[in-house]
């Protein structure tokens, strides 16, 4: 019942999505119209799968570091992300896709070095253990780090465009088109996969690690596996549409409520509610201030915090 | 030094009052000078300054208009017209201003634009006796008025005045009946344009193109590629000084904009274009021939 549910809001949130829009289109023209094809479209189901992969990594991440603080951009992603992008405007980098390369480079480079520093006990490969602390507060200092040279770039540089930079940080859509959808179709399946393949041993590691390694998951493996998956499937979404804060925080804890803690059932409707979240949240960003558009990630944290806060309280009366 | 400083600051006091009393804006029979600014601050000088630092790009423009544009002393990395101000020692991007590179050039006279960032920098300044005066420079309009200041302070009255009237009768000009619509694009992702409160806005008004954005009250704003598709601009004015078209024209979400998909772009080059400036008659003329040189098609 609960699933139908979540189904039909899912549809009904992608219908809203492609209906409401700053700009009117009459009702007889609505299959033809360019605008409801090549914009709305690609643009709700853009936040759509952003929003789901935004879900997954948050639940993955959250079982991982087995802290309900973690949230995808926690680990030094959105540091390396923004770097990149500055970068790619400081070097006036060629090309309409050069912005969301550099971005996802910068993204991968901070996952990279925070993935080195989180192995302990041999360097990578077989020898090595990653330590969830060590994650969390390299993935901080990472991001600071990245943060502070991203903001040495903007206040050295000679170019007032690089201010333009931070707006696209805060998120967006607005560069939805049907290569990009494209691009998250071919990308995200397999992380997103890896991650629905970990849902058994994602359970076991609720235990601590030491009893799921009794119970057989092969802990050391399924901690890199689920990093890794978990932090490319952010960077692909920061590399699309910015930082979007709250999604992969919150969705998590919502259907944690709602479904349980078993990962076979938090992993699909994290990924249905998280798109749920995010195209909703674009929805309203388009035409809540029409002509105008907000920041799609003060949407998701405008709706978000309250829910959330709503939920800490039941939460922990009951 | 203090007691001088105390005193300075006695004679600005009186100052005020001079200019609540409704004398303000003349020389005093003393023979100092004393205008109210934008921040509604009293400015006095004992005389005409003689050594400026310039902190806005128009700022300078408007100073060697009138004439004055050998008292510089400083200007920002930006202000790169008349080619001559290239030669005025640069004392960096002056947002927020550098006190210390700006206290090293010795200047009786810091012209300072009127924003919350440069506020502390106002009174830093102050503290170390160097005059300021801080002016609004956003709109069309406020050219003249902000010239005839600078004519006062650096005693060319007569030039600022003819500069301030030439200003104003553009500023007063009807708007052309507009043959074209235009949206100007500041930044693609997210798409950045510019609203009514800017100088761009009229300006284009005055060239004869509407600007689609005109009902947006800001000087900027951000929306989406969507409505901008549905207000449908002849052009996309974009501030460039390349030749090429901006590389967003080649993304599809772009292109179910008409103009862009047609490719008809005004590209202006920021140096005329990007700012409040003495030359807005001829950024008007040649607005208006871009238009209607490559608007056959539209």
């Amino acid at each position: 019942m609960k699933y139908v549910a979540l189904l039909s809001v899912a549809l009904a949130t992608v219908a809203a999505g492609l209906l409401l829009g700053p700009a009117s289109v009459p009702a007889g023209e609505f299959l033809r119209s360019p605008i409801v094809w090549q914009l709305r479209l690609p643009r709700v189901v853009l936040a759509y799968l952003v929003g789901g992969a935004l879900g997954v990594a948050g639940v993955g991440l959250q079982a991982l570091v087995r802290n309900p603080l973690a949230d995808p951009f926690l680990l030094g992603l959105s540091g390396g992300a923004g770097l990149g992008a500055v970068v790619a405007i400081a070097l006036h980098l060629p090309g309409p896709w050069a912005l969301p390369l550099a971005a996802f480079a910068g993204a991968v480079g901070a996952m990279v070095l925070v993935y080195r520093l989180g192995l302990i006990g041999g360097t990578g490969g077989a020898g090595g253990e990653l330590d969830p602390r060590i994650l969390l507060l390299g993935g901080v200092a990472v991001g600071a780090f990245a943060a502070a040279i991203t903001t040495a770039l903007v206040s050295l540089a000679e170019a007032t465009e690089l201010r333009n930079a931070f707006l696209w940080l805060w998120g967006g859509f607005s560069a939805a088109s049907w290569t990009t959808v494209l691009v998250m179709l071919v990308y995200a399946p397999l992380p997103l996969a890896v991650i629905a393949a970990a849902a058994r041993p994602l359970d076991l590691l609720a235990l601590g690690e030491e009893p799921a390694q009794y119970l057989g998951a092969d802990v050391r493996r399924l901690k890199q596996l689920v990093y890794l998956a978990a932090s490319l499937l952010t960077a692909a979404a920061v590399a699309i549409s910015g930082v979007i804060g709250f999604v992969g925080l919150i969705v998590p804890h919502v259907c944690r409520l709602v479904w349980g803690r078993l990962h076979r059932t938090l992993i699909p409707t994290s990924f249905l509610t998280g798109g749920i979240l995010l195209a909703a949240a674009d929805t309203l960003a388009r035409t809540a201030v029409a002509p105008r558009e907000l920041p799609v990630g003060i949407v998701t944290a405008l709706i978000g915090v309250p829910l959330f806060a709503f939920l800490l309280r039941r939460w922990t009366v009951s | 030094m203090r007691r001088w400083a105390h005193r300075t600051h006695l004679a600005g006091f009186l100052a005020c009052i001079a200019a609540a009393c409704g004398t303000g804006n003349r020389a005093l029979p003393s023979g100092g000078i004393t205008v109210t600014d934008d921040a509604g601050r009293a400015v006095t000088l004992a005389r005409p300054a003689r050594r400026i630092v310039s902190l806005l790009p128009s700022f300078t423009e408007l100073l060697f208009a009138m004439g004055a544009g050998d008292r510089l002393v400083g200007r920002t990395a930006w202000c790169d017209y008349p080619p001559a101000a290239l030669a005025v020692p640069n004392v960096g991007d002056g947002m927020p201003p550098n006190i210390e590179a700006v206290a090293a050039r010795r200047p009786d006279l810091v012209v300072l634009y009127r924003s919350a960032q440069n506020a502390p920098a106002a009174s830093q300044l102050e503290r170390l006796d160097i005059h300021v005066v801080v002016l609004d420079l956003n709109q069309l309009t406020d050219l003249g008025r902000v010239a005839r200041i600078l004519g006062r302070l650096t005693g060319r009255e007569r030039s600022a005045d003819s500069l301030g009237q030439a200003m104003d009768s553009v500023a007063s000009q009807p708007p052309a009946p507009s043959t074209y619509s235009l949206a100007f694009i500041v930044w693609d992702n997210p798409p950045i344009v510019i609203g009514a409160g800017s100088y761009l806005d009229r300006l284009a008004a005055l060239a004869g193109a509407r600007n689609v954005f005109h009902d947006i009250g800001s000087p900027s704003a951000q929306v989406s590629i969507e409505t901008i598709a549905a207000r449908d601009p002849d052009f996309v004015a974009v501030l460039s000084d390349s030749a090429t078209q901006p590389s967003f024209a080649a993304r599809p979400e772009w292109r179910v904009v008409r103009a862009v998909r047609r490719g008809h772009f005004l590209l202006l080059p920021g140096q005329l274009f990007g700012r409040p400036s003495p030359r807005v008659a001829q950024a008007i003329r040649e607005l208006r021939n871009r238009l209607n040189g490559e608007g056959g098609a539209p």
